[in-house]
Parts: structure tokens; sequence; C-alpha cells
């Protein structure tokens, strides 16, 4: 959250110069938006209807440029790298950036494997520190680097800018979520009540056993009078009374 | 009671609050001992029923002040001399230069007390005080258990100079309060919110106990997810403008969900589940074996006097 307030400051900024500029003008701060080090959040500088209207005229790639740090990976400028114009070393940096923030949108274990895929790494080293240096320090991810099973366990991943039909599903999962906690709250009230229950069960067994023991130990006091007899109802006494414990 | 105009803003240390209660229980149960104190001569001596009235109690707060904001830190108590109506000076004094050595930074910012509401005598401790602290606060707690309450039970009352029937008068006037903590007293306050009932010592109750406060957190979880699904449903639809660092950071508190299902958790928790079974099984397995001991040891005692008068009974 922390990330969002950082970058509060530098997107009212940018809106503000996106909105006095026009144009051509535009391309240089698109570029020096998307190089900016501690700006991760473009939708607010893509809905300033002056960067809306460079769609369709020949500055459009600038546009294009934009939409993708925004929504794309790195692999998506590979793919289209014949038709956006040239990256400055600072903004792939950025757009990596971006692309494990997209990747940790999806699982929440990452395979060192698909990493290094998506980010163009060749050994475990480098990746590990483009990890460390550039996305744990700069604060747009927690987590934790698992070297013997080769993944990274992501805690935290900061948002990224949302696509239209992402809010439906944003819904979803709340809703999902609010039913789940509801039924977890109904089903903790019934081990409430289930462990009354069963103390009070217990309560009453108790309460009867000590009853029958009483009543044994009067008839028992009653016989002493009759020694003869007195053995077997001595035994027959403890057996009962032992009998009733032992339940 | 108008609310004040001061423009001050007042921070409240769950310290005092605790310390206040503190005082006011100890005195409280001191006046009143509770029945076990009693001898049991005559069976249950029931203690005399408790006088209406509560006693009282006062005591000083102190705290920081910077620029317009007032931090309450903390509070000790103090002697009320109910034949002078004034509190013991000396005593604030000395022990005021006492904490002025540990904290050099806290300065008396008022006093405190407990009631249901500001009375008319308590004008005068607050002018009393008025020649330390020019505006001191007046810190008021209301004992009485109240469930429907959901608020705290503390009020911070600020004095005021209005001009009542043409004669300007200080009157006590209503003034808002946060709650601020610092780390260590979060730690306590939460220690004292997880308190047990000792007494209460079956299984079942304390069980009951625990589960209640797990119930009532995970409700206000609940509560608070059911606004921002609210809020992004609203957004959906429309009426509320599309904000997008919010919604940003909605997303990523999204991806945390699921918690807790990945497969090791799964490996821990039925390990200790287990474990625990276990344990209970072991105890529950030793319980029945000196039970069993006992009952044997009876049957043998039983038989042994039968099998001395004549003729052995096999031992069990």
């Amino acid at each position: 959250m922390d990330i969002e307030q950082k970058q509060v400051e530098l997107i009212d900024y940018f809106v503000k110069q996106a909105s006095s500029l026009n144009g051509p003008a535009l391309s240089p701060l698109i570029a020096e938006a998307t190089s900016n080090p501690s700006l991760f959040a473009f939708s607010e500088i893509l809905s300033v209807p002056n960067v809306l209207e460079l769609e369709g005229t020949e500055y459009s790639v600038y546009l294009d440029v934009l939409r993708l740090f925004a929504h794309g990976t790195w692999s998506d400028y590979k793919s289209n790298a014949g038709q956006l114009p040239q990256l400055v070393p600072d903004q792939v940096l950025k757009l990596k950036q971006l692309t494990v923030l997209t990747l940790a949108e999806t699982n929440k274990v990452i395979p060192y494997n698909q990493l290094m895929l998506e980010l163009d790494v060749l050994n475990v080293r480098e990746l590990e520190d483009f990890l460390i240096n550039e996305c744990m320090y700069a604060g747009i991810v927690r987590g934790k680097l698992d070297q013997l099973r080769r993944c990274f366990e992501v805690q935290f991943a900061a948002g990224r800018d949302l696509r239209p039909g992402q809010l439906g599903n944003m819904i979803k999962t709340l809703s999902d979520w609010l039913t789940t906690s509801d039924n977890l709250l109904h089903s903790i009230q019934e081990k409430i009540k289930w462990a009354d229950t069963m103390s009070e069960m217990d309560k009453k067994h108790r309460k009867d056993v000590e009853e029958r023991v009483e009543e044994v130990k009067k008839s028992l006091s009653l016989k002493k009078l009759h020694p003869v007899s007195r053995l077997t109802l001595t035994s027959e006494g403890m057996r009962k009374s032992t009998l009733n414990l032992a339940e | 009671m108008a609310s004040s105009s001061s423009g001050l803003t007042f921070k409240l240390h769950p310290l005092v609050i605790l310390n206040i209660s503190d005082h006011y229980t100890r005195v409280k149960s001191q006046l009143h001992p509770p029945p076990s104190a009693h001898g049991a001569t005559n069976g249950v001596d029931p203690s005399p029923s408790p006088p209406a009235d509560p006693p009282r109690v006062y005591g000083c707060v102190i705290g920081v002040q910077r620029g317009r904001t007032v931090e309450v830190f903390n509070s000790f108590e103090l002697l009320y001399d109910p034949a002078t109506h004034s509190l013991d000076r000396a005593f604030l004094d000395k022990k005021q230069e006492l904490y002025k050595k540990v904290f050099p930074n806290f300065y008396v910012l008022g006093w405190y007390s407990t009631g249901s509401d500001a009375e008319e005598s308590d004008m005068h401790i607050h002018k009393a005080l008025m020649d330390i602290n020019e505006s001191p606060v007046y810190v008021l707690l209301n004992p009485s258990i109240n469930h429907a309450q959901k608020d705290l039970p503390v009020t911070i009352y600020e004095s005021e100079l209005h001009v009542i029937d043409g004669i300007p008068q200080l009157i006590f006037v209503h003034a808002s309060y946060t709650i601020e903590t610092v780390e260590a007293e979060r730690i306590s306050v939460d220690h004292v919110a997880h308190l047990k009932p000792s007494d209460g010592g079956t299984a079942a109750t304390q069980l009951a106990a625990h589960l209640t406060g797990i119930h009532s957190a995970i409700k206000m979880l609940n509560s608070r997810v059911r606004v921002l699904h609210h809020y992004l449903l609203a957004m959906q639809k429309g009426e509320i403008p599309c904000e997008n660092s919010l919604l940003r950071q909605v997303s990523s508190l999204l991806r945390r969900l699921p918690a807790i299902e990945s497969g090791k958790f799964q490996d821990d928790f039925l390990m200790e589940y287990n474990d625990t079974l276990l344990i209970t099984y072991l105890a529950m397995l030793t319980n029945c074996s000196s039970t069993m001991n006992e009952l044997i040891d009876k049957f043998n005692t039983a038989y042994d006097r039968h099998s001395r008068r004549g003729g052995r009974t096999p031992f069990v």
C-alpha cells in the first residue's frame, strides 16, 4: 500500500503534464513516465483525453507503448517488437518488473524456469539478483526465494493496472470470500454450541453417577446388621458401583 | 454539553484507560471485600450489599502537547480529600517531579475521574489544576458495564469560557479523541483481551471463550470485506467514478488469497493435528489404566477378606 502512496505524487505530476501538452510533445513525456523507477501505474495517464487522441495518428505507437506498460509483459514486447519503438534500458527494466507482477497475479508459487523464460535471464544467480534488487527492494513484491525447489513464493505483489474485464472477476472473488467467511462463522457458532452441550451432558452424567454411588452406600450401611449375607452384598454393591464408574 | 471548538486533536493511549479502570477496580474491591474473605462460621456469609454509588477515584493524566495535538500517554493516582473538596497538592507535586525525571517530555495535561457524567464539583478540581496547565483536560471513565454500548465509555472534556446569563463561566465541553497505540501497548492490550476466566476451569468454557474470540475477529473481517464488495459493485455500475489506485490495491489484496491452500500447509497442519490427537489419546489411556488399577486394588481388598475365611480365590 505504500507503493501507491509513493506513486500518488508522480501520477499527479504526469497527469498534469499530459493534459497541458498535445500530440508529438507527448511522446517524450510517455518515455519519461515509463522509465521513472518508482512509477508502476499508468492507467491514470492513459485516461487523460490528450493521450487518447494519439490513437490513429502517426504517434499512436507511443500510445501502444503506454498500453503495453499498463497491461502487457516483456514477451508481448518481444513479439511485437517490429511495430513498437526501441525501448531504453530503463524502460526494459521497468517492463521486466511489471512482468514479474503479472506472473505473480496467476500463481503464488512461480518456478524459476518460468521466470527465466519470461524475463530472458539465463542463470539462476542473475534471476535472483534481479528479483532481490529490482523487485523486493523496490517494494513491489514480497516473498521467499526457495532455491532447493527452484521457485519463488509470493506473499505480496503490488497491483497492476486493471484491464476492463478484471473488475468482474474481482467482485466474484470478493463475494466468494464473503460466502466462505459466512460459512465459517456459522460453523464456529455450531462448535460453540456443541462444546456447551457436551459439557452439560458431562455434568449430568457425573451427577447421575454420584447419585447412584450414594444410593448404594446407603443400602450398604442399612444392610450392616446382616453379617451372613454381608459378603454377597459387598461384592454385589462393589460390582454395581464400579460398573457405573467404568461407564 | 456542546462539543469543543478549540480545534485540538486528542490522542489517548490505552495505558491510561487500563490504569483508570485498574485504580477503580482496586478501590472498589478494597471497600467491599468479596464473600470468600468472610469466615465460614455461619456457612455462606454474603457480604453486605454494596451502597448504591461506588466510590469515585481521581488521578492525574500526563502526556505531550505538540502544536494542536494533545497526546495522553500515562496517568497516576491522586488522593481526594472529601472534606476540603480538593486533591492532595503536595503529593501531586512530588509525583510530578518523579515522573519528570523518568519522562522529561511529559507534562501534566489534566486529570481523570470515574462516574457517568461530569458534575459541578468537578469544576473546582479543574480550576485547581489550571495553575499547572492553563487548559487541563478531564478524562471521565464510566465504570458501569453497558452491553449495548459499542464505544468505549471514556469521554474527554475541555473547559471553555462561555457567557451564561451575562456571567462568563467555565463549562465542560465534549472533545473527540482517537486511540493511539505503540507496539508494546498493542501486545499488552491483546494479552488483556485474551484473558480466559481462570476459575472457569472446564475445558468447554475455555474452548467456548477461545472460539468466541475467533468468531468476533472473523465477523469484523467479514464486515470490512463486505464494504469493499459494495464499493466495487457500485463502481462497476458506474455510480462512483473509478479510482484506479484503490482498484490496484484491492487486486493486490485479492491475489493473496487463498492464503492457506498450499500442499506444505496441509502436511504441517495434519502432522500437528495428529500429534495433538495422539497425545490426548495417550493421556486418556493413562487415566484409564490408573482408574483400572484402583478398581483392581479395591476388588482385591474385597475378595482378600473373603479368601482369608477359607479357600483361596484367584487374584485378578
